[in-house]
């Protein structure tokens, strides 16, 4: 008996999770610009990877359910840190197009062309 | 601050790096967990960073808070870029708002910037402490009332991370300045 609730419950998370990273597959096709393709192609996607990872660990023996707990705490650690950075990166070099922003206030304040001036060494 | 409270950063560090170990090997024996105690003194010893100058406060109830409301908003925020997507796709928009930053605390401002940036839907995009200001990219506002949503949520965010981590003078800041916006017109 308890052995069909688990596997109800695996099958349920693995799929919710699986739906989540087509969601965000969908995103990257549909959406407009880099910024916004990066909330779909980082984001659901995360969520996903956790879903999936717990419906994983549901059906696995209890030592190899808790490397992945590691696995999510990684990536609820370095997912942030990436997509910063890239998106940093994309708006000095100009691939965000203002025409598709309801708003930019930090156009005054960053130069959106051009590579960043040169450090001293 | 006791003259105790870099040791006692140190063996966070040591049982962080032990858990990991632990988790990596996947079996709870004596070896496993004394061999990560041994790894942890090790990289410890052999990597030393910089003792950070103020230890950050430990309120575990608002921690606790904070860790649920950051999981409850990776929910529901997904479910925001997902209507995103299917509703508008390819003519979806977006904003770049700036914000007050209410603390000078590098760490503090790591974790308000990754639990922000962790939530689908937005990113922090620029830190200016200089200044005291933040940016943000927000994937779906449309209008002005939507972007002032946007701001509120992510004032939201920040003084929910003060609150755990922040001194209170910033938390009682917070707290006004959004006091301050729901009360405005």
């Amino acid at each position: 008996m308890t052995r069909v609730v688990l596997d109800g419950a695996a099958a349920v998370l693995l799929l919710v999770g699986a739906l989540q990273c087509l969601l965000g597959g969908l995103g990257v096709l549909r959406l407009p610009s880099l910024l916004s393709r990066m909330q779909a192609a980082t984001k659901p996607q995360t969520l996903g990877l956790l879903l999936i990872l717990a419906g994983a660990a549901l059906r696995l023996p209890l030592d190899s359910a808790v490397t992945l707990l590691l696995v999510a705490v990684f990536q609820v650690i370095t997912a942030p840190v990436l997509s910063q950075l890239l998106s940093r990166s994309a708006y000095r070099s100009g691939a965000v197009h203002p025409e598709i922003l309801a708003a930019d206030e930090l156009a005054d304040r960053m130069p959106r062309e051009g590579p960043e001036p040169p450090q001293a060494p | 601050m006791t003259a105790s409270a870099p040791r006692v950063a140190r063996w966070l560090s040591v049982l962080w790096l032990a858990v990991v170990w632990v988790l990596l090997w996947g079996s709870f024996t004596l070896l496993t967990i004394l061999g990560g105690v041994l790894v942890g003194v090790a990289v410890t010893a052999l990597f030393r960073t910089a003792t950070p100058p103020n230890p950050l406060p430990l309120r575990p109830v608002r921690l606790l808070a904070l860790l649920g409301f950051v999981a409850r908003d990776l929910v529901v925020s997904s479910y925001g870029v997902s209507f995103q997507t299917l509703r508008y796709g390819p003519r979806a928009r977006g904003a770049i708002l700036e914000l007050p930053l209410l603390t000078s605390s590098d760490r503090v401002v790591a974790v308000i910037a990754g639990a922000y940036t962790l939530s689908p839907g937005t990113i922090v995009l620029q830190i200016d402490h200089v200044s005291g200001l933040w940016y943000i990219y927000v994937l779906g506002p449309r209008d002005a009332r939507q972007i002032e949503e946007a701001r509120t949520s992510a004032l939201e965010m920040q003084r929910r991370v003060l609150s755990a981590f922040g001194t209170p003078d910033e938390i009682a800041e917070a707290r006004r300045m959004l006091l301050g916006r729901r009360g405005a017109p």
